[in-house]
């Protein structure tokens, strides 16, 4: 009674399962309905003019309201990168590729960003890219309506053009 | 008792609970009700030193989700920042401490999050131990009705008796604009309810809600300066018990009961009847008795009123009941409580509890007068 068993039962099993049921609210709402017309939505601080993508309803930096929705660039700069060489959960993409801070033209923050039909040798910062849509009829309202980015070819930005963007 | 920093409640502002918010994520929720917080102490964002807030992860369903709520408090240029997995009432200890300590003049208190985005009860049942309580499926209303039987057992409460206090509750809280409930009702109409888990009926409960909260705080010297009647902390306390359900007695509140002697003893209460309000977090009606016994209140007399905001009962949002309170007791002392002023108030006590059963409990006492001079 008084030993520890040799064959104790040593685990249980605990399965958690708890769904989430999430509004986007209405500035996101807004963002992904746009983007099933290949239109990307900001909102543009009422103090400094920044714009965010996607839209928040106020500035974390100034704590000013952004409640102006203004519509950005589908392409802009690649602002820095990294070059993936592991398989990440949930994508079966082939590696190695690149992933990337995207500042759009036209917004003052970048968003993260998949850049495919592009060697991960050739990237750099200030690389000009755009997006790559799902076909008419195919996009839904979500944040996979773009596929990717790619390179444009246009000449680099300059560092200044986007330093501030990162 | 030593001399202590006098601090005081300078501001609060909610949003109206309501079920669902189906327009507005957590943090937009939570942005208008900083600003107006802020807007009605007179100061920009840069006035505060420093910020805590309370929410829970599991509810908003992503790890350091309460990050998030940093873009809707004015973050920047840096701040020193606290999230708990906490009421907000918690919250505001920790900034009470902080200034004790010294080291912050004034501070923002929030409290978020959209409990209808998540599943509480079952979230709630996660609070318990994995290996005997949460596996058999315990929820906050299954613990709530074992604790309710327990105290009816013990005292010879009635069905009855319990609907009169649901009732109380919801006749004051039809007064109440910020509540999700508004109508009053009879412990008869109360009683034809059904059982939620005998002996809990559906309308003893409260309903799930969700809201957005800020308390202002500030030491003396600033305080004055935010508020016209800025409402001081005249002692606190707050205690945990045990998280096994089975090793300690449900019937009653032992952590609600020293925490409320202690803040009493700080505050130079000699007794719960010399306050004038009482805002409690009790989730049934079987725990107001429980909270009445540990805190010295008579749940019948006229002296302190208990709830005059309808409690929790009117309306719940997680990890806000609490800071409500404490904002009911602000707005009752600084003249700010509308239609629901109880006269001449001059002190209050306000509570807060967290985990299942009462596991734990922070009492305050609150005075329009300062404390230490």
């Amino acid at each position: 009674m008084n030993q520890p068993p040799e064959q104790g039962i040593k685990y249980i099993d605990s399965t958690v399962y708890l769904p989430y049921d999430y509004i986007a609210g209405d500035y996101k709402t807004r963002y992904l309905q746009a983007l099933k017309d290949k239109r990307i939505l900001g909102s543009k601080c009422s103090k400094t003019g920044k714009v965010f993508v996607p839209p928040l309803g106020n500035s974390p930096e100034s704590f000013a309201p952004a409640t102006e929705l203004v519509e950005v660039a589908d392409r802009g700069i690649l602002t820095t990168f990294c070059i993936v060489n592991i398989p990440v959960i949930g994508r079966s993409l082939e590696i190695p590729y690149v992933a990337a801070s995207v500042a759009l033209d036209g917004a003052d923050i970048s968003i993260f960003a998949l850049i495919q039909e592009c060697k991960p040798e050739d990237a750099r910062m200030g690389m000009r890219v755009e997006a790559v849509w799902k076909p008419d009829g195919e996009r839904q309202g979500d944040h996979e309506d773009i596929l990717y980015f790619r390179p444009t070819g246009e000449p680099d930005a300059p560092q200044a053009s986007y330093i501030t963007r990162l | 008792m030593p001399q202590l920093r006098n601090v005081a409640i300078v501001g609060f502002a909610q949003l109206p609970i309501v079920a669902r918010d189906e327009h507005r994520i957590a943090t937009d929720m939570l942005y208008p009700v900083v600003r107006q917080a802020l807007a009605d102490c007179g100061v920009e964002r840069d006035a505060i030193d420093y910020q805590v807030a309370g929410s829970t992860d599991y509810m908003d369903g992503r790890p350091f989700g309460f990050v998030s709520a940093l873009d809707a408090t004015g973050s920047w240029p840096p701040r020193q920042d606290l999230h708990l997995e906490m009421d907000a009432a918690f919250c505001a200890y920790y900034a009470w401490v902080r200034m004790q300590a010294g080291d912050c003049d004034t501070a923002l208190v929030v409290g978020h999050g959209k409990s209808s985005e998540g599943d509480p009860n079952r979230i709630l049942n996660l609070q318990l131990d994995p290996y005997y309580q949460a596996a058999i499926g315990l929820d906050p209303i299954s613990t709530g009705a074992l604790q309710a039987s327990a105290y009816m057992a013990r005292t010879g409460v009635t069905d009855r008796d319990l609907a009169t206090i649901a009732a109380r509750n919801r006749t004051a809280g039809a007064r109440n604009p910020d509540n999700q409930l508004h109508q009053a009702a009879t412990p008869e109409e109360l009683m034809r309810s059904p059982w939620a888990v005998e002996p809990l009926r559906a309308a003893y409960l409260p309903p799930l809600g969700e809201s957005a909260t800020c308390l202002i705080l500030a030491a003396e010297g600033k305080a004055e300066k935010m508020c016209d009647r800025p409402v001081w902390i005249h002692g606190t306390d707050h205690r945990a018990e045990m998280q096994a359900l089975g090793g300690r007695d449900l019937s009653r509140s032992a952590g609600a009961a020293l925490a409320a002697r202690r803040a009493y003893s700080m505050a130079g209460l000699s007794a719960a009847t010399d306050a004038d309000v009482a805002e409690l977090t009790a989730l049934t009606p079987a725990e107001e008795l429980i909270l009445a016994e540990a805190l010295g209140l008579d749940p019948s007399g006229s002296r302190p009123v208990i709830n005059p905001s309808g409690g929790p009962i009117c309306g719940h949002p997680i990890m806000m009941t609490g800071g409500i309170r404490l904002g009911e007791a602000f707005r009752q002392l600084s003249g700010r409580a509308g239609a629901r002023q109880v006269a001449g108030a001059k002190r209050a006590i306000a509570h807060a509890s967290q985990g299942h059963c009462l596991q734990q409990n922070l009492v305050w006492v609150l005075g329009s007068e300062r404390r230490w001079t």
